[in-house]
């Protein structure tokens, strides 16, 4: 591995070359980690998740990329300590924190070095004009589906013969999505409880103590979704944004209005909302109490209507789906389950 | 599905099912491998589907079809791990082809023919466009059967379904497959492995390009008034075309940039409409959708849903090419039939009456609901 090739390595420490080369030159079992003098990659491990946490970003500094070996190695030492904890929600934030370093990272690369990392991360990209990247249809659309600024739909986009065109801020915004998703899946992998050093087990208990600090004054969660009564579409929804992912202005528009139909009350539609990563509580309560009628003209607002549901992009209709026009008939009409045939 | 009828007609139909399908059973091949694909059937009127089947071999499969004789036969558009499991998770999904339903009804032309009215309350019936039941008063059922210029129009769809698919999104002729639905439309199966493992979520962006759906306005109308130049990066597939078909509605880019706001957002909408594929977006969106077995009868029509190859899409004439039975006479006694053409033969309109019909028109009927078997 060339000198150059070993600092990119440490700066995208979720490329291959970062595993090889640890598994190339350092004994990675857990019961040597303790040994190996890895107290600087574990210390700087700590650090990466405490980043991910608070400034929702990685850093990694000129220097960090000089301390090569400690930065490659703290990388799978913290996600050995995120899937320690077992908290959905830590998991989100790490991914996230990862994936946003590496995207300002990406973004003063070469051409050459982003399309690389982009190959070996799975997104194949091949220059097509000046400043644009090809990058296939079916690729695309796995990463871009999350993102909802209406320029990342496939309408909007420039499309040619299989290929979707974009510029390069665009090509590592793609790449970003998949570094979260793997760092995502990597920390469900479960750790043995009875393998792990004792080192680490205090490095974990710094990181809660971070995160109970962050999260003081926040209420405990409420489960939210009653499977049996809420229709796919609403269902999916819910289940993205328990997972701290953004929603758009219609997803928060149709949950909302949702629980507002079931009765929920607005503390619990707005402690619910807390979760998404702009929550403010004003906003928040402003919106809900306008929605359930308190405000304004006093008109409450009703779910959209599967046909806007289904103009929106978020009908994944289900076989109780059948037949219905309105997300609150979910179930009424098909419990007999007639098939959906063409 | 073949709605209320004598038993002398569903015997009728179940002969001339087994006639075509003893003939023509090495035509029907679902995609390989076929142990992953469920398999859903009806076989008696009045029940419901009969699925989650799985078959090992295609001589098992064809077995299976020539005990029962179903009316209607379907493949799934998915590859399951395990499809004969009854609960849809547990089937455990490997992928899906990509699958498109273009329906002549939603291609928004109406039949040309007058229709039948039937009262749905004395049950009075004639030949005519009437909203209201003359005796009674009551609400009047309109009878159509789809003419052969609906089935052109649709056709015309799914050709522009396939130059986008083939031209925007790089799908090989040799991976696309484009049948007559055996009734009211078509259907186009896509079978290209990049595409396999495209989710719900991927598909119903490819729906929504297809139907134009959440474009972004404002920025073509930005790109329309500036009259930026066509070859530019950043209009490609649907984009260029919509902004194209607009200038040349225009006439020419400098008129263009001349007209008001109003007038080229109002273009640009008619241009939308002209342009979008009309596609049934459920189907698209839906992986675990059963489709209608290739080369099978469809039980609606009597017809077959037929294969079509490209090089014949554009003379294909369904209502000629997807007959599946002969043209032995055969007596029915028709209630009510607008006028209605099949093989180049125009019958009808009928009214009260018992008719000789050869045997491909005669299942037509029984099977529209519209006439009941007599007897050769």
């Amino acid at each position: 591995m060339t000198g150059e090739n070993i600092l990119m390595a440490a700066r995208y420490p979720f490329l291959p070359e970062a595993r090889e080369f640890i598994s190339r030159n350092i004994d990675l079992s857990l019961e040597s980690l303790e040994k190996t003098g890895s107290e600087a990659a574990l210390k700087r491990a700590v650090e990466r998740v405490k980043n991910a946490l608070i400034f929702k970003e990685v850093k990694v500094t000129a220097l960090d990329e000089l301390n090569y070996v400690r930065e490659m190695l703290s990388f799978p030492i913290a996600i050995i300590l995120v899937s320690m904890i077992m908290n959905e929600y830590i998991r989100r934030m790490y991914a996230l924190g990862e994936s946003r370093g590496a995207y300002r990272r990406m973004l003063n690369e070469s051409d050459e070095t982003l399309l690389y990392i982009g190959e070996k991360m799975g997104i194949r990209g091949v220059p097509d004009n000046e400043n644009t990247i090809r990058v296939k249809i079916p690729t695309y659309l796995k990463l871009a589906y999350s993102f909802h600024a209406p320029h990342w739909k496939l309408v909007n986009r420039a499309v040619n013969n299989g290929y979707v065109l974009m510029g390069k801020t665009e090509y590592a915004r793609l790449i970003q999505v998949e570094v979260n998703n793997y760092v995502y899946e990597k920390t469900l992998e479960p750790v043995p409880a009875e393998a792990v050093p004792n080192s680490f087990k205090r490095a974990v208990e710094e990181i809660i103590e971070v995160w109970n600090r962050l999260e003081t004054g926040k209420a405990s969660r409420i489960p939210l979704r009653e499977r049996e009564d809420t229709p796919p579409c609403i269902d999916r929804i819910i289940k993205r944004m328990e997972n701290g992912e953004n929603a758009s202005h219609f997803e928060r528009l149709v949950v909302a209005t949702f629980m507002i139909a079931r009765n929920r009350s607005v503390g619990e539609i707005i402690e619910f909302f807390s979760k998404q990563p702009d929550y403010k509580y004003s906003v928040t309560k402003y919106q809900v109490e306008h929605l359930a009628g308190i405000r304004g003209g006093g008109k409450k607002y009703s779910v959209p209507s599967c046909r806007t549901i289904l103009t929106n992009g978020l009908c994944y209709p289900d076989e109780y789906c059948k037949g219905i026009n309105h997300p609150l008939r979910y179930g009424e009409r098909n419990a007999a389950g007639e098939p959906r045939v063409s | 599905m073949v709605r209320g009828m004598l038993q002398a007609s569903l015997e009728f139909l179940k002969r001339e099912f087994f006639k075509y399908y003893y003939e023509n059973i090495s035509r029907l091949v679902p995609p390989e491998p076929i142990r992953n694909r469920e398999f859903g059937f009806f076989l008696e009127k009045g029940r419901g589907m009969f699925r989650h089947k799985c078959f090992n071999s295609l001589r098992d499969f064809h077995e299976f079809i020539l005990n029962e004789i179903p009316l209607d036969i379907y493949v799934s558009a998915a590859n399951y791990e395990d499809p004969g499991n009854r609960n849809m998770s547990e089937k455990k999904l490997v992928n899906a082809e990509l699958f498109f339903d273009i329906d002549a009804e939603s291609v928004a032309i109406v039949s040309e023919e007058e229709p039948a009215w039937i009262c749905q309350k004395c049950g009075q019936h004639s030949i005519g466009l009437r909203d209201g039941c003359p005796s009674c008063g009551s609400p009047t059922e309109l009878v159509r059967l789809v003419s052969e210029r609906q089935l052109k129009e649709a056709l015309r769809e799914t050709e522009k379904l396939i130059r986008v698919l083939t031209e925007d999104f790089g799908i090989a002729p040799e991976n696309m497959r484009v049948f007559y639905s055996g009734n009211r439309g078509y259907h186009v199966h896509v079978n290209q492995e990049d595409f396999l493992n495209v989710t719900g979520e991927g598909r119903r962006e490819i729906v929504d390009y297809l139907l134009i759906q959440g474009l972004d306005e404002k920025e073509l109308l930005i790109f329309l008034k500036r009259g930026m130049s066509i070859g530019s990066v950043s209009l490609k597939g649907v984009k260029r075309r919509i902004y194209a078909r607009v200038v040349e509605k225009a006439g020419s880019v400098e008129k263009l940039r001349a007209s008001r706001r109003e007038t080229v957002l109002k273009m640009l909408e008619n241009v939308v409409e002209e342009l979008k594929v009309r596609i049934d977006p459920v189907v698209t969106i839906d992986m675990h959708r059963l489709m209608r077995m290739p080369e099978s009868i469809n039980s609606s029509s009597g017809m077959v849903k037929r294969r079509i190859r490209l090089e014949d899409l554009p003379s294909f004439n369904p209502l000629e090419e997807a007959i599946a039975f002969g043209d032995e006479e055969t007596c029915l006694k028709v209630k009510i039939a607008p006028r209605f053409s099949l093989r180049g033969r125009t019958f009808g309109p009928f009214k009260d009456e018992e008719v000789e019909l050869p045997a491909y028109a005669a299942v037509y009927l029984i099977c529209k609901g519209l006439g009941e078997y007599a007897g050769r």
